[in-house]
């Protein structure tokens, strides 16, 4: 994956078995990782080396995860995931409110957390260039009114329906994960009983049906996430 | 203000009343006391009466028998004492000071009362029968009235009050303190682990503070008593749950499967307990918090399009079998993620008790300021008896809905979820199957 390429991960993980089987796993699929046993040892890492993503156990010796990532947002933006097998709601609303950037409960598949590490990395690259498709003759993308321009009609999308359009419109026929729509488009982690995404598509999808915008279709990739396929009119 | 059925009101009438009772009682006995004891008794009276007839026989008889019987008196009796006319001269020959003329001024009847005012002993007259004339003499000090006042106050005042006092303090504490106490005993109880103890009925019955607070403890307990029932029940099953996998898994170890078998294999039971612990941890969250979600407007509409998409494509159904009938701006205030949740496991459920080409049809009617959402399939139904049992976690009615493969957990979650975004869910056998109400508040 060229977006994987020697990026930098720091994983903040105190159990002796899922550590290391992190470590090797994500070395596996090209990432280097940098391993911390204990919260100070992990906040002392993330605070004098420059990582591209954290890794960060909730529940550690010493330290709390949740401690650790308040510290360390008064110094650096490091994008952080946090991992816990306290999955109930609240933790996850207060690990958000602590800043980090997606949550992902225990326990999980390798695969799962490489989609969520994507979505992560693949958004700070999104704002650090955002590439700017070619607008179609027929629909026209329009940034101040935040709205769908259509053979002469506005499609009357939201704020959030257009940025998700716009996301989705600029990686035309890459299927995007949920994972990274959620950061990108509705700027929060993503979680397993989330359907805001699900229901901004479905109302996008209504709204083409109902202007008739034939040239642009949203599809959805089961288990994979959402594309949206040009096609000529 | 205290409410009608308040302590307070008795607490006012009892107190009044005992300060009231007190300050009658005591006036009226202490007034009794004075009375009666300021009195001369009965043997003084006689032997000054005696003392009158004597100087009555001594006047007739003359100024000198008069002189002489004074002369006698002075021997007899320690006090001052002098005879004297209807114009309070004296006779026998006595003279009198102006000190002592004076004194004449204050002299009581003998029948009359004592004053207490009077710091010496008084002087008291009797009347010589028919003459007009007069025995003044000093109270001798055996007779004094008043005696025993300090006795008779601490008996006939005192000592009432003290009793009135018991009294008032007895019902203070059957008002009080015996409701407080049985209260005592039934919290004890329950820190014995003995959650089956009743609220006393007189306690149960009260309107005031001590049956708000019994009724309190008595909620407490019930619920108490639920909730442990409940989280045995669920360990339970819980613990039951995850045996089929596990023993599933331990063949799968004891057999000679090959590597990728064993990994398919290992794979699919660990999505099953992963499924079953979440689905608890989710039902114990939802018991335990209780949490209030966050109710905005939802399109049923376009949550029930994306519900389908994922059921069609998980069940492999094609999409003509799931069918809605929802009016034109059918908005209910809801919590996305929850009723999504809830309508999800209906939905699942009902697919998973259609017989083959059957239907799942979800359709929507308002009622009043509410939205009814009925989803019915055409599977089996469900005995009536047995309708609510469905809304209980781990409830598998494998005899009336057979073809189950699920945990029983999904309707007991979709049932908390609605409720607690202020719903209501229920089910009905209908036409043709099983038929799910969900009541919300539309927009």
């Amino acid at each position: 994956m060229s977006t994987c390429e020697a990026r930098q991960i720091l994983a903040i993980e105190d159990d002796p078995i899922l550590g290391p089987h992190l470590k090797s796993s994500l070395e596996h699929r090209g990432f280097h990782v940098t391993l911390a046993g204990d919260g100070p040892t992990g906040l002392t890492l993330a605070s004098e080396a420059t990582y591209d993503l954290i890794l960060l156990d909730v529940m550690l010796p010493e330290l709390s995860g949740m401690e650790l990532l308040t510290r360390l947002r008064e110094q650096r933006r490091t994008p952080v995931l946090m991992m816990s097998a306290l999955g109930n709601e609240a933790h996850r609303i207060q690990g958000f409110d602590s800043g980090a950037d997606d949550y992902l409960p225990k326990p999980f598949s390798i695969e799962e957390l490489q989609v969520r590490i994507a979505a992560i990395l693949r958004r700070v690259d999104y704002e650090r260039s955002v590439p700017s498709a070619p607008n179609q003759d027929a629909a026209r993308f329009d940034d101040q009114r935040s709205d769908l321009h259509y053979e002469g009609r506005w499609v009357g999308l939201t704020a959030t329906e257009y940025r998700l359009m716009k996301v989705l419109h600029d990686a035309a026929g890459e299927v995007l994960s949920k994972p990274f729509l959620y950061q990108q488009a509705l700027r929060r982690g993503y979680s397993q009983h989330d359907r805001s995404l699900d229901m901004h598509v479905s109302n996008i999808r209504r709204k083409l049906a109902r202007e008739q915008v034939v040239t642009l279709r949203l599809e959805s990739v089961w288990g994979k996430g959402y594309v949206l396929e040009l096609q000529a009119s | 203000m205290p409410n009608r059925h308040s302590l307070f009101w008795r607490l006012v009438v009892l107190v009044a009343g005992f300060c009231l009772s007190m300050i009658w009682a005591s006036g009226y006995v202490g007034r009794y006391i004075d009375r009666t004891s300021s009195f001369l008794s009965e043997q003084a009276r006689d032997t000054l009466s005696g003392y009158a007839r004597e100087a009555q026989a001594a006047l007739q008889a003359g100024p000198e028998a008069m002189a002489q019987w004074l002369m006698t008196m002075k021997e007899r009796e320690q006090g001052w004492l002098v005879v004297v006319d209807e114009q309070l001269q004296p006779l026998g020959g006595q003279s009198l000071s102006d000190e002592e003329r004076q004194k004449l001024t204050f002299v009581r009847h003998y029948d009359w009362p004592m004053s207490r005012r009077y710091d010496g002993l008084p002087l008291v007259s009797v009347p010589l029968a028919n003459t007009g004339a007069q025995l003044i003499i000093q109270l001798p000090e055996r007779f004094r009235p008043w005696r025993h006042h300090a006795l008779l106050t601490a008996g006939g005042v005192y000592l009432p009050l003290v009793l009135l006092s018991l009294l008032f303090c007895w019902l203070l504490y059957r008002m009080l303190v015996s409701p407080l106490d049985r209260l005592r005993r039934q919290a004890n109880a329950l820190r014995g682990n003995r959650l089956d103890s009743l609220l006393p009925p007189s306690i149960a019955r009260r309107n005031d503070e001590l049956g708000e607070l019994g009724r309190s403890l008595q909620y407490l307990t019930q619920r108490l008593r639920d909730s442990v029932v409940q989280q045995q029940q669920l360990l339970r099953d819980l613990s039951h749950e995850l045996r089929t996998p596990l023993s599933r898994l331990r063949v799968a170890c004891e057999s000679e499967l090959g590597a990728e078998d064993m990994r398919n294999r290992t794979e699919r039971e660990i999505s099953s307990m992963q499924q079953l612990v979440d689905n608890t941890l989710e039902f114990a969250w939802l018991d335990s918090e209780q949490p209030r979600f966050e109710c905005e407007p939802v399109e049923v509409a376009a949550l029930w399009d994306l519900l389908c998409e994922n059921a069609c494509f998980e069940a492999g159904w094609p999409r003509e079998r799931i069918q809605a009938q929802i009016p034109e701006g059918c908005q209910v205030l809801g919590n996305l993620n929850a009723l999504a949740q809830a309508m999800e496991n209906i939905l699942r459920n009902a697919i998973r008790y259609s017989p083959a080409h059957g239907v799942v049809r979800l359709t929507a009617n308002r009622e009043g300021d509410s939205w009814q959402l009925r989803i019915e399939d055409q599977g089996p139904g469900v005995l009536e008896a047995k309708l609510p049992v469905i809304f209980r976690p781990f409830a598998r009615l494998s005899a009336a809905r057979p073809g189950g493969d699920g945990f029983g957990l999904g309707l007991a979650i979709a049932r908390s979820m609605v409720v607690m975004q202020g719903g209501a869910i229920w089910a009905e056998n209908g036409l043709s199957g099983l038929r799910m109400i969900i009541r919300l508040r539309s927009v």
